[in-house]
């Protein structure tokens, strides 16, 4: 080695965090893992494109009561269906707990840990590239879905709410990955923990009357959803059951509360648990 | 004044106790740490590595704790055993990318992960993906990474291991060069023969205590009483098994898929000639040398009995 250099500080927990996220961004888009990620957000794209293609036929693809849907209609079931109950949850669960996880079993956490920045930080730049990951990959196909479903004509009419769907799906993504972090920071099979939570707790809590639906991500989520929803027929029937709108600042603040609990909760594990490894 | 201290320092996994009561005192310098497998060596480099909280006991790292103190690895580099990577990364990359969690800027960052990866002589490769590498270079591209922010400590746990001889000899060499230059090297292995190309001084741990430290001479000694064996992988494994066979020393020889296994009395002038041999290339390549558990196990049993 040669003329040593004199010692640098070591970085700030924030300065720490972001050396890790820059370093880890790379790994997670290239991983295999994004390939699930492209084919899972792949399926409403690929679902839009038959409906355009039937729509261009003069067939009206869907109709509640006889009456023809709207393609601003369509987006927005689409948007609450796929994207709010299945794909940011899922991908919440599957990338948040791995945020640890992957690295314990790919044997590098030990390069990580051996450096001048707290484990917290660790977590939190690995959350930071989780968010900034699904965001990419997520948005553009909900973009792709709003322009394939919706008709140039209606898109003035749209625009706002569609740009509340990315403000609301980036929200979720945060929140579902936070939470997913911390558990999978605290437990020892947090992949199993988490479908638990997204398949389980959260369908029933949502349907049982009652405050229980609160001790939901997907409470807050669907709170904000802009869309009007069809007033009759059987979808009707199911949002009234499924959805109950908190007003749109509760949800907000609630998001941001689990996201900062979640994380916060998260770098306390992280930094009181020894991670053992497979020799 | 020691480099590292530990006071009566225990770990438990649940019931099994992987390392039991040990007090040592490692002072400046090279200092190897000896031990078969399941001797608790991993253990104890976990623990004074920071990675596991000690059940009992304490571990002082150049004067300070460790478990919970990240600012401390400003000054210790830390070259682990296992062969894991961000594969899709340049070894570049990499070590540039780790380097920068201490604190360095950009530039300085490149700047120190380029001199590292030349130290390791691993610049003409430095801008392959790390998945392509060798086993050697991935040891060597670790090695880089642990010296890159330039250490007071270094700790090496198995740094030879999958490295071929002449490798194996640089490196050594170049070990030596950096406790020359005042970083002070704790480096483990289950190879007498490599601790001892390094260093006098060593640490001897089995069943997760402390049987000996200090001069390697006489654990030395007892060496030769016992056939060593080692493992050569190369495709001429005939051609080089007839050129050793010429040797002193050599109890067996037996081939083996990939190469052949050697048995031998006299294993330094041994591991010299496999040396030559692989430098010369009159026989092809030689990838790999390695020595198994089973000669420290036998010194083990012995010192144990003693």
């Amino acid at each position: 080695m040669s003329a040593r250099r004199p010692l640098p500080t070591p970085p700030t927990f924030a300065t720490g965090a972001v050396r890790v996220f820059s370093l880890s961004l790379g790994e997670m888009l290239w991983s295999r893992r994004t390939v699930f990620l492209l084919l899972v957000t792949g399926a409403p794209v690929f679902l839009a494109l038959v409906a355009r293609i039937v729509q261009g036929t003069g067939v009206v693809p869907l109709r509640v009561n006889g009456a023809a849907v709207d393609g601003g209609s369509i987006f927005g079931m689409m948007i609450w269906l796929f994207f709010l109950r299945f794909i940011v949850p899922v991908l919440g669960v599957f990338y948040g707990t791995s945020l640890i996880a992957d690295e314990i079993e790919d044997r590098t956490i030990t390069y990580l840990f051996t450096r001048p920045i707290r484990r917290g930080a660790v977590l939190v730049g690995k959350y930071l590239a989780y968010v900034v990951c699904t965001t990419l990959v997520v948005l553009p196909s909900v973009v792709l879905v709003y322009f394939l479903v919706v008709p140039i004509g209606q898109v003035a009419q749209t625009f706002t709410a569609f740009a509340a769907d990315l403000g609301l799906l980036a929200l979720g993504l945060a929140a579902y990955g936070a939470l997913f972090a911390l558990v999978g920071a605290a437990l020892k099979r947090p992949l199993v923990s988490g479908l638990v939570f997204v398949f389980g707790w959260e369908q029933i809590a949502l349907v049982v009357p009652g405050y229980l639906k609160r001790f939901t991500i997907a409470h807050y989520v669907q709170g904000l959803v802009p869309h009007a929803m069809p007033s009759e027929g059987i979808a009707a029937v199911l949002q009234s059951v499924l959805r109950e709108n908190p007003p749109a600042l509760v949800c907000i603040l609630a998001l941001a509360a689990i996201v900062g609990v979640s994380l916060f909760l998260g770098v306390r594990a992280v930094e009181s648990r020894e991670y053992v490894l497979d020799q | 004044m020691s480099i590292l201290a530990t006071e009566h320092l225990s770990k438990w996994y649940g019931q099994v106790s992987g390392l039991n009561d040990v007090t040592v005192s490692i002072p400046a310098g090279i200092t190897g740490l000896l031990g078969p497998n399941g001797a608790g060596k991993s253990t104890f480099m976990k623990l004074i590595t920071g990675q596991l909280r000690p059940s009992k006991g304490q571990v002082r790292l150049l004067g300070e704790p460790i478990w919970g103190n990240p600012a401390l690895y400003q000054r210790v580099g830390f070259c682990p055993e296992q062969d894991a990577f961000y594969e899709r990364m340049t070894g570049r990359e990499w070590v540039t990318a780790l380097t920068g969690l201490h604190g360095l800027d950009e530039k300085t960052a490149a700047d120190a992960a380029a001199e590292a990866i030349a130290a390791v002589e691993l610049t003409e490769a430095a801008d392959r993906k790390i998945g392509s590498y060798s086993k050697g270079m991935r040891q060597r591209i670790k090695l880089a990474q642990a010296i890159a922010h330039q250490p007071e400590l270094l700790i090496l746990d198995e740094p030879l291991s999958g490295m071929d001889p002449l490798m194996r000899r640089r490196t050594v060499k170049q070990i030596k060069e950096w406790a020359r230059g005042g970083t002070s090297v704790l480096v483990s292995s289950h190879i007498l023969h490599e601790i001892e190309s390094m260093t006098g001084n060593i640490v001897l741990i089995n069943n997760g205590r402390i049987v000996a430290e200090g001069d390697v001479h006489h654990i030395r000694d007892l060496i030769d009483e016992h056939p060593h064996t080692v493992s050569i992988r190369t495709p001429q494994a005939q051609a080089i098994a007839r050129e050793l066979l010429a040797e002193e020393g050599i109890v067996s020889v037996r081939f083996e898929p990939g190469g052949l296994v050697v048995e031998t009395a006299r294993p330094d002038a041994f591991y010299a000639r496999v040396t030559d041999l692989a430098a010369s290339g009159r026989f092809g390549p030689i990838h790999e040398v390695t020595s198994p558990d089973d000669n420290l196990q036998a010194v083990f049993r012995y010192l144990v009995k003693a």
